[in-house]
């Protein structure tokens, strides 16, 4: 048994608890440990932490107010920081590992179950420490990026009669596919697997395929080990991974709420869920989807102004196609915008977006005296801060004056935008989702490329890729009339075949609803846009007619 | 899944009742720990008293614990969480927990197990298994546990002893069972600690073996004598 040295020991006590606080230092005091700190929020925490390195963190998996030990690892484990080293051990009274694990975004060294005696805290430390200390070599090349030599280290430590192997073998595989060793790895996990059905494995294995291009072999192996262990989370997000790279947003989503049900409170994932349902245009889950993520922003260093700003536009576009939008998803939309400065700071471009956005908001649900007093305080920090501004922010000024159904305004500053960043394609790219025919190069070819697969995938009469691919062009350029009428003909041929499904009513009302905003009657395909509103009208009428 | 007639969800119910009771539960045994140790029991009669608080709450914990476990299981919302361990830590984890216990109550418990012996197992039910009768034999025995694990063929096995009366003729014929139902509630009683033990051991399977439980009476400390077969 190496020497732990308890006394050069620094520990940290995060409990809300006071009796559970005070009873872990008695123990931890007895144990040797000189220096324990201790703190009852998460707040308190990560203030020590700031400025202490501790070597061993005992946290409670249950603050209070929401709030959880989960939150703390975040921050440490996130980025570097004097802590993204310490060991971090989780108490909690559930006695259940699995449900427990399966709610972290990143995962604790270790899980404490309540009620802990001194002896469990003492055998558990000192097993930590040992594997911490007997490890420090491998750990200590992998942070110099010696990853072979890390390895080698390995392998050396799995070969001997250890009982450390085990975590050593979960780690070379990692190591091997860090270092690109495919079928090294491939030999490693299924050795493993040909005596016993280990999800680590399993998952290693279908790293091995999607590294070496077999996605869908990667992907039999995922949907194997779901099935087999279904709160093994990392296999639902490297199974998304897979369905994003190959375009497949609809089963995309489809995993990543599937997995929201074990993790409910993973930010990043409702986060990855939320962007996806753009990309599908499925505008009820943006709304749900963003603001389950704004919620859990909140106790979050994950948390960003675009996930607000995503679910105020989402909120917008609900209330103005469904009068009958639900009032707290209203109530949290005009939350999260009064809360902007507070949350992201009090510079220009903030304060314009909260302000932008709180005018549409207001317009979407008719309060039209209120739009424009927001539109007003939103002019008077423009017109002083105009040069400094954020072209993002300039293009919300754009989308703001045309829910005034301020064209002309509009128009000018667009003009405008696009000759202060004629030379910069990226800025363009961004312009474009003002315009009905995209400037920038790369979107012009977009636009060919979607509308030439669009159209196949439909002729094809395969609707729900053509609508997938129309939905993903359009998410950047939402002004184009030609791939919205493209979209709406394929929704309709779609619900022609479920006549039944609410989704595709509501996203066929949408697009239409999109277009009416748009068009004007001299426009090219006003003709196709009425035919296809008359026929949608015709349905939706049948459809409401008592059976 | 919510009642019908009431409208609550009985799973949250359960989960945050479980989760309140085993926080109290920690604080009640380390405070009377603490009282143990400023106020000495000064005679038998004491000695005895803080035994029976100490016993009953590690009990209660461990009921909990089964409570859960079963009810999980039951629900098919827990699969067996496979993956290889220290045999040796998962059993030092359930002594430990129940240290106070075998102290107050004088019980002498050793454990046989090789250091480096490792086998493949979900830790948390099988720990909850071996704790749930470890707090059995604390109440039968009357001064020895011997804890053991070793290789046996295909099979990890983990046998607990005691030296006190043995188990029930129902109990062991209840454990001789094949069916569930009949080794959880042998002549019309219910042996929940059993049933657990046996669902548990059953979940445990590999491509050729299961897992399974073998009750028997005497062993090397006369006793009872429950052994665990693992693949």
């Amino acid at each position: 048994m190496p020497d732990l040295r308890y006394e050069k020991i620094q520990a940290l006590i995060v409990d809300d608890f006071d009796n559970f606080r005070i009873m872990l230092f008695n123990m931890l005091q007895e144990l040797g440990i000189p220096k324990v700190d201790m703190a009852s929020s998460d707040q308190e925490a990560l203030g020590l932490c700031a400025t202490n390195t501790y070597d061993i963190i005992l946290c409670d998996q249950n603050l209070g107010n929401g709030k959880s030990g989960q939150q703390i690892l975040e921050v440490l484990r996130h980025r570097p920081n004097l802590n993204s080293d310490s060991i971090f051990v989780v108490i909690s009274a559930a006695a259940n590992k699995s449900i427990i694990m399966a709610a972290f975004d990143y995962e604790p060294d270790d899980y404490l179950t309540k009620p802990i005696t001194p002896r469990t805290l003492e055998q558990r430390l000192s097993r930590l420490l040992t594997q911490r200390l007997l490890l420090t070599p491998i750990y200590a090349a992998i942070k110099k990026r010696n990853i072979n030599l890390a390895i080698d280290l390995c392998r050396c430590e799995i070969s001997g009669v250890n009982r450390y192997s085990n975590h050593c073998q979960k780690l070379l595989g990692y190591l091997l596919l860090e270092a690109d060793r495919c079928s090294e790895a491939e030999h490693l996990y299924r050795d493993i697997l040909e005596l016993h059905q280990l999800d680590w494995a399993m998952l290693g294995m279908a790293h091995v395929k999607k590294r070496q291009g077999d996605s869908l072999s990667a992907q039999h192996w995922l949907e194997e080990l779901i099935q087999f262990n279904p709160l093994c989370l990392k296999a639902y997000d490297l199974l998304a991974d897979i369905l994003g790279e190959r375009g497949d947003f609809c089963a995309q989503q489809e995993i990543f709420m599937q997995a929201l049900v074990f993790s409910p409170l993973s930010v990043l994932r409702q986060q990855e869920l939320a962007k996806v349902t753009l990309k599908n245009n499925d505008l009820m889950s943006s709304v749900d989807a963003f603001r389950n993520a704004v919620k859990l922003g909140e106790n979050s260093c994950h948390d960003n102004l675009d996930v607000h700003i995503n679910f105020i536009r989402s909120t917008i576009q609900l209330a103005k196609i469904d009068k009958k939008i639900p009032k707290p998803i209203l109530r949290d939309a005009f939350k999260s915008v009064s809360e902007f400065t507070e949350r992201f700071g009090k510079s220009a471009d903030v304060k314009v977006n909260a302000y932008l956005l709180e005018s549409q908001l207001y317009n979407a649900i008719g309060e039209e005296k209120q739009s424009k007093e927001a539109m007003f305080a939103a002019e008077k920090v423009i017109n002083k801060e105009l040069a400094h501004l954020a072209l993002s922010t300039k293009i919300e000024w754009v989308t703001t004056l045309r829910s005034q159904d301020k064209v002309n305004e509009a128009e000018r500053i667009t003009k405008e935008l696009i000759s202060e960043y004629h030379s910069n394609e990226d800025a363009l790219q961004k312009i474009d989702s003002l315009l009905e025919e995209p400037c920038s190069e790369m979107n012009k070819a977009l636009v060919e490329k979607t509308n030439k697969d669009g159209i196949a995938y439909y002729d094809a009469k395969d609707f729900t890729r053509a609508i997938a691919a129309f939905n993903s062009a359009l998410q950047g350029l939402p002004q184009h009339i030609g791939l919205r009428l493209n979209l709406a003909q394929a929704l309709i041929e779609q619900l022609k075949l479920n006549p039944e499904s609410q989704k595709v009513v509501l996203m066929t009302r949408q697009t239409l609803n999109c277009v009416l905003q748009t068009i004007s009657s001299a426009h090219a395909q006003y003709f196709r846009f009425r035919q296809l509103e008359e026929f949608f009208k015709l349905y939706d009428m049948e459809r409401n007619l008592p059976h | 899944m919510k009642s019908k007639t009431t409208g609550i969800d009985f799973s949250f119910v359960l989960a945050s009742s479980v989760h309140d009771m085993k926080n109290s539960l920690g604080m009640l045994m380390n405070t009377v720990s603490d009282v143990i140790k400023k106020y000495p029991p000064q005679n038998a009669s004491h000695a005895n008293s803080y035994a029976v608080l100490e016993y009953e709450a590690v009990r209660i914990n461990s009921e909990l614990i089964q409570l859960l476990s079963l009810y999980h299981l039951d629900r098919d919302d827990v699969r067996v969480q496979v993956d290889k361990h220290c045999v040796i830590d998962i059993l030092n984890d359930q002594i430990a927990r129940n240290d106070c216990v075998f102290q107050s109550h004088k019980i002498k418990v050793d454990l046989v197990c090789d250091e480096s012996l490792q086998g493949y197992f979900d830790a948390d039910l099988i720990g909850g298994v071996v704790n749930n009768l470890l707090v059995n034999c604390a109440r039968y025995c009357k001064s020895s546990i011997r804890i053991a694990a070793h290789q046996e063929q295909d099979y990890l096995c983990i046998s607990i002893e005691e030296d006190g009366p043995g188990y029930p003729q129902d109990m062991l014929d209840a454990a001789a069972a094949d069916t569930e139902m009949q080794c959880g509630f042998a002549g019309g009683r219910p042996h929940l600690g059993l049933l657990f033990a046996q669902k548990v051991a059953l979940m445990h399977e590999s491509k050729t073996h299961q897992g399974f439980i073998r009750l028997s009476n005497g062993g090397q400390l006369g006793g009872g004598c429950f052994k665990l077969y693992l693949p």
